[in-house]
């Protein structure tokens, strides 16, 4: 047997219950102390949510009824009909062509391009994920307002942030197609089915929760987002008429409501339009995270 | 056969865009060659975007040279001076300290929901963090704007210029609105914490049940193996983390623009006004709509996005790589 | 005061377990097992999958309690104290009873820093560890091949040599017991032979216990082998005795067509 060189140390102490070393027993006390301090930091996270909501909903649930919100009247000051149907038809418009793009781009990258093609187009998706959404909106301004013409209007606001919602469609649908198990692929592409077939009938039911949810998630991010539809659309005191019209957005609202008036306090208007966007945000993540955790379910069950 | 692991996406055959061939009246090789280039058009929608943002931004610029005195730190439209570097300055002294702060909160987060609190209080808690990452810029601004500041400016600032004025840049006069540089990085920070916590959580996901086991097997405590094991392992989620963190940090427009202040000449202490990049280019376009500004002003608005624009890409780029998996969760940013 | 001795009669086997179960949410995956290990031995512990070997295992150094939801009722001894006492820390249990795993999991470092460590937690100065590393390496039967070349990275072993690496890093805390599961499933014929061979040498030191689903490994290198099934403790006795003549028809039907 080979003589152990190493002195005697706590490494031959046989006890399990007190260690004499003082390193080990600051090491223990470390390990429990840390456990104790380091979920404290959830509290950072979670604090400003709270107070975010509340001192929000404070400023606006009171004055919250159902006819504020229905009403499109231009004389009553915190009418929200008005923002709210521009912000539906703009968001509604927005999601459709970002739907639109998004999938079939989507789908495609996920099904039909080599491996490197799919590399950059990726990439470039997730670079404009990233991109500061100033710059998306000066390129709606200076791309549709000025350049095509279209002046502050419904279509230059919907066509710049469907540019904005696009890639995270994109990535979805990308990813979804993706994760479609590849012996059910296979399966059915080996049994002679075309690749529209095979996409439409076998590639959907499967992917169409991820999708969903990624529509959501779109749509949520897009519904908060100012600079690209301040910058594109100029806030209207009657719901757009044509395509070419001025469009209240909820968001525009708020800022423009602050932009004016910071020190004279803001007016309640601009509470309402924030407390109904988190309503909307909170709303749409939640149904994501049901969609989510069914979706999983069922997916685990194609690996049956 | 395992689960779905994003990770690791198999290399899948991609489908020939035609199904069997079929006679027809069509000559054959336009027929296959329109079959092989349709489907690749939808694909290239992203990348379409990109130049299309790139080279609107670079026909805007009308190629107006600056020089090198762009980055100068006087910004005075009036008497021609373009320098955009108190606003690249500003964009850094908020961006950077957000980065560190959302990394360290973001590390402490990520440790314990994966190593110390058990599974049902994490699968809770983490979506709370997640939900940072939805709330509209706006709204971070006016809570920040109406209930924050007032609060730094009365009570927070004060008591950091008394107890905290040794540091260089911590004394100084503060002004009592509570608006500037650090109620920025503040917000900044809350806003770039997302991102930082879900990457680095997956990071240490990722390490292997069985090398987390090993470590612990040999007498470790759980931080030892989360700081000698989980973290080397994880480096290069964390690290891609600190990019996309700081690239959204150093993006973020109109809750800025809400709550640093709208100066235009550098801040003299942590307390005092600023403007960054993004915020004081969303500010211009935003008087400049509707009026027309010198050609030089467009030039200039352009050039700031150009430079803006880039940074952000480089970050993205370096932040992207370093991440193994396809897509990562979707939140705003990431 | 020195509290450093152990409070155990002097002639205590190292490791002894006492009516162990261990409890899932529906079923049991180890009902009241209690098996002696002499000091010095290598035990093979084998059985069908699912059970509930790798559970044994695990439950001699408090693995088993990373699993959420299972509860352990029973006592394991070391060296007289009931490892899953009141007041006992898992940390120290662990550097007392170590374990291998079936896959070679070394840390993306170097040789030497793999090996040291154990040695680095509880901060032994650097002569000491550069000798406990190669002690350690030695009788892994590794320090021949890496002796030059310690700096390498880990990575850069072939798997067997890996799996002797772990083996080391366990050994270089000085272990009593340790824990080996399925060490060789993931190596090729070679490189179990030399993992076969490290443990022959072992076992004449240390207690070894070893999970293996070949039944010829636990005949070339086990004193005293244990068959569990279904989470019974079925039979254990010397190896010759379970693999040539086994009492129980179950024992029976596991070894035949797995040993002849």
């Amino acid at each position: 047997m080979a003589t152990p060189t190493v002195s005697k140390s706590i490494l031959d102490s046989d006890n399990i219950r007190y260690d004499a070393s003082a390193r080990t027993r600051w090491r223990l006390g470390f390990d429990r102390v840390i456990g104790w301090l380091l979920p404290l930091l959830f509290v950072v996270a979670i604090a400003p949510i709270l107070s975010l909501v509340y001192y929000i909903s404070a400023r606006a649930i009171p004055s919250l009824s159902w006819q504020v919100i229905t009403s499109t009247s231009p004389y009553q000051t915190d009418a929200m009909g008005v923002p709210i149907i521009g912000t539906f038809e703009l968001m509604l418009l927005a999601t459709s062509i970002a739907v639109l793009l998004g999938l079939f781009g989507g789908i495609a990258t996920a099904e039909f391009l080599s491996e490197r093609t799919a590399g950059w187009v990726r990439m470039s998706a997730n670079l404009l994920v990233g991109t500061p959404s100033v710059i998306v909106g000066y390129f709606g301004y200076f791309t549709f307002v000025i350049f095509f013409g279209w002046s502050l209007s419904l279509l230059a606001g919907t066509i710049t942030l469907a540019f904005f919602m696009t890639p995270y469609v994109f990535r979805t649908a990308d990813l979804a197609f993706t994760s479609v198990p590849s012996h059910i692929r296979e399966a059915a592409l080996g049994s002679g089915a075309r690749p529209y077939q095979y996409i439409l009938r076998v590639g959907t039911p499967i992917a169409f929760p991820q999708i969903l949810t990624g529509i959501f998630l779109a749509m949520a991010i897009g519904v908060g987002e100012t600079a690209p539809i301040v910058l594109t659309t100029a806030g209207g005191k009657i719901p757009p008429q044509t395509l070419f019209s001025p469009v209240s957005w909820m968001s525009s609202l708020i800022w423009q409501n602050f932009a004016q008036a910071p020190s004279t306090g803001l007016p309640t208007i601009a509470f309402q339009a924030a407390f109904l966007l988190l309503v909307v945000v909170v709303s749409l993540n939640v149904v994501v995270r049901i969609i989510s955790s069914r979706y999983r379910r069922r997916l685990e069950g194609l690996y049956a | 056969m395992s689960s779905p692991d994003p990770s690791t996406p198999e290399v899948r055959e991609p489908l020939p865009a035609s199904g069997p061939e079929e006679t027809g009246s069509t000559p054959q090789s336009a027929r296959s060659f329109l079959a092989r280039i349709v489907p690749l058009v939808p694909a290239l929608i992203p990348l379409g975007i990109m130049v299309a943002i790139v080279i609107a931004l670079v026909a805007e610029t009308g190629f107006t040279n600056f020089g090198i005195e762009f980055f100068s730190l006087h910004w005075d439209p009036v008497n021609n001076q373009w320098g955009i570097g108190v606003f690249l300055l500003g964009s850094l002294i908020t961006a950077v300290p957000a980065l560190i702060f959302s990394m360290l909160i973001g590390l402490g987060i990520a440790i314990a929901s994966t190593t110390y609190l058990p599974r049902f209080l994490s699968q809770w808690l983490d979506p709370f963090v997640d939900l940072l990452a939805g709330i509209p810029s706006v709204v971070y601004g006016i809570w920040a704007f109406i209930i924050v500041a007032p609060y730094f400016g009365s009570q927070l600032e004060p008591w950091m210029v008394m107890n905290l004025h040794f540091i260089p840049g911590f004394g100084g006069p503060i002004n009592t609105s509570g608006l500037g540089i650090l109620i920025s990085v503040f917000i900044l920070t809350l806003m770039a914490l997302p991102i930082t916590t879900l990457l680095i959580r997956d990071a240490l996901r990722s390490v292997p049940r069985d090398l987390w086991e090993s470590g612990l097997a040999l007498g470790a405590t759980r931080w030892e193996v989360v700081r000698r094991v989980a973290i080397p392992h994880g480096r290069r989620g964390i690290f891609s983390a600190a990019f996309l963190g700081f690239g959204r940090a150093f993006g973020e427009t109109v809750a800025v623009a809400m709550i640093i202040g709208t100066a235009t000449v550098l801040p003299k202490n942590v307390y005092d006004i600023g403007n960054t990049m993004a915020a004081q280019m969303f500010e211009l376009l935003d008087s400049a709509i509707g009026g027309t500004g010198s050609p030089q002003f467009l030039a200039a608005i352009a050039e700031m996005a150009l430079v803006l624009l880039g940074i952000s890409l480089i970050v993205n780029i370096l932040g992207r790589r370093l991440i193994s998996s396809l897509y990562t969760q979707q939140i705003q940013g990431l | 005061m020195n509290e450093d001795r152990a409070t155990s009669p002097p002639g205590a086997p190292v490791l002894s377990v006492r009516g162990l179960s261990v409890l899932a949410k529906q079923k049991k995956l180890l009902d009241n097992v209690s098996l002696d290990f002499a000091p010095s031995s290598l035990t093979a512990v084998i059985g069908p999958s699912g059970c509930g070997k790798t559970t044994f295992v695990r439950t001699l150094n408090r693995m088993v309690e990373l699993t959420p939801g299972l509860r352990v009722k029973g006592e394991v001894q070391y060296v007289g104290q009931n490892i899953y006492g009141a007041g006992v820390n898992p940390v120290l249990v662990r550097r007392r009873i170590g374990m291998v795993f079936q896959r070679p999991t070394v840390f993306p470092m170097s040789v030497f820093e793999n090996a040291a460590f154990g040695l680095r937690l509880i901060h032994e100065s650097d002569d000491e560890v550069d000798k406990a590393v190669e002690e350690a390496l030695e009788r892994a039967g590794l320090w021949s091949e890496v002796k030059d070349e310690l700096n390498r990275s880990a990575l850069s072993l072939s798997g067997g040599q890996q799996q002797r690496l772990c083996i080391a890093r366990a050994l270089a805390v000085r272990p009593r017991v340790l824990l080996l599961d399925e060490p060789t499933s993931a190596l090729d014929p070679a490189a179990t032979q030399r993992v076969e061979a490290t443990m022959q040498t072992l076992k004449r030191e240390i207690v070894l216990v070893l999970v293996t689903h070949n039944v010829g490994q636990a005949a070339r290198v086990s004193d005293r082998v244990a068959f569990l099934h279904s989470g019974h403790l079925i039979e254990v006795g010397e190896t010759a005795e379970i693999l040539e003549r086994p009492r129980d028809p179950l024992t029976q039907e596991f070894i035949t067509g797995r040993f002849s």
